[in-house]
């Protein structure tokens, strides 16, 4: 007689939540296409390369494009989604490098994920209501 | 059950051993310049909330080298991603009007001309026709 419990048929199969995961990572990867370049290009790097002026990037202009009710759009855009788009390649890159797989390790992902996300979030929410 | 199925020895150097492989590992390896991007994000929207002088200092340390070559690093990986996203789309989801399909190289071209659409807007956005006036 066995009792071992893997041998017990389930009867309802578990539902995968990869499909989340992967909706995030596949939407973060359009963002990270078609934002990235502009932003990388014009603010991170537009001085160093001359493309813009630091009066172009002056705190005005910059307070007002930010946190106009528009910039919650490119705090999802350029920092959420991507942010799942990563941690979501990083999670199964670990596990093709044979450094970590499991539960820990997806938590770790998707939890940093989220924590940076909620971060991002409450940084722009905090300075949008204040300047109303 | 007490069978063994035999397993395949796998060691972590699998992705070294074929060209496609390694093609694999490094759009993967894309998000790392990624998160940076993302880190530089984070700081200066936390700069832009705390003030103009805290601003001013952000900007002063997008300038330093070492910052200027990740994000370099960050845009050419951004845009090697595009580039293997984009080819993509037409696989995917192939655009079909009537009994014709459109041509996978029109969309990609379509989808680089997005790109650069949004940076021209980004540029219009940050005052660059009235800067080079």
């Amino acid at each position: 007689m066995r009792t071992n419990k893997q041998d017990t048929p389930q009867t309802t199969p578990r539902r995968s939540d990869e499909p989340i995961w992967w909706s995030l990572f596949s939407a973060g990867g359009v963002c990270v296409a078609m934002l990235v370049p502009a932003i990388a290009l014009l603010v991170l790097l537009g001085i160093p390369l001359g493309l813009v002026s630091a009066e172009q990037l002056n705190y005005q202009r910059l307070q007002a494009l930010v946190f106009h009710p528009l910039g919650l759009g490119v705090v999802l855009g350029a920092m959420v989604l991507p942010l799942f788009h990563a941690m979501h390649r990083i999670h199964h890159g670990l596990h093709d490098l044979k450094l970590a797989h499991g539960r820990l390790a997806k938590w770790l992902c998707y939890g940093s994920a989220v924590l940076l996300s909620s971060l991002a979030l409450w940084l722009w929410l905090t300075v949008s209501m204040a300047s109303g | 059950m007490s069978r063994k199925p035999y397993q395949p020895p796998m060691p972590a150097s699998w992705w070294l051993k074929h060209p496609a492989y390694r093609f694999y590992m490094l759009r993967e390896a894309t998000v790392v310049p990624l998160l940076f991007f993302v880190a530089s994000l984070l700081y200066g929207l936390y700069a832009l909330g705390q003030g103009e002088a805290s601003w001013l200092h952000y900007l002063a340390w997008l300038q330093q080298p070492w910052v200027i070559a990740l994000n370099s690093l960050a845009l050419v990986a951004s845009l090697f991603h595009a580039w293997t996203f984009f080819a993509l789309f037409p696989q995917v989801m192939p655009l079909r009007f009537g009994s014709r399909t459109l041509p996978a190289w029109l969309m990609v071209s379509a989808q680089w001309a997005g790109v650069l659409l949004v940076i021209l807007a980004l540029w219009w956005l940050l005052g660059g026709v009235d800067a080079h006036q």
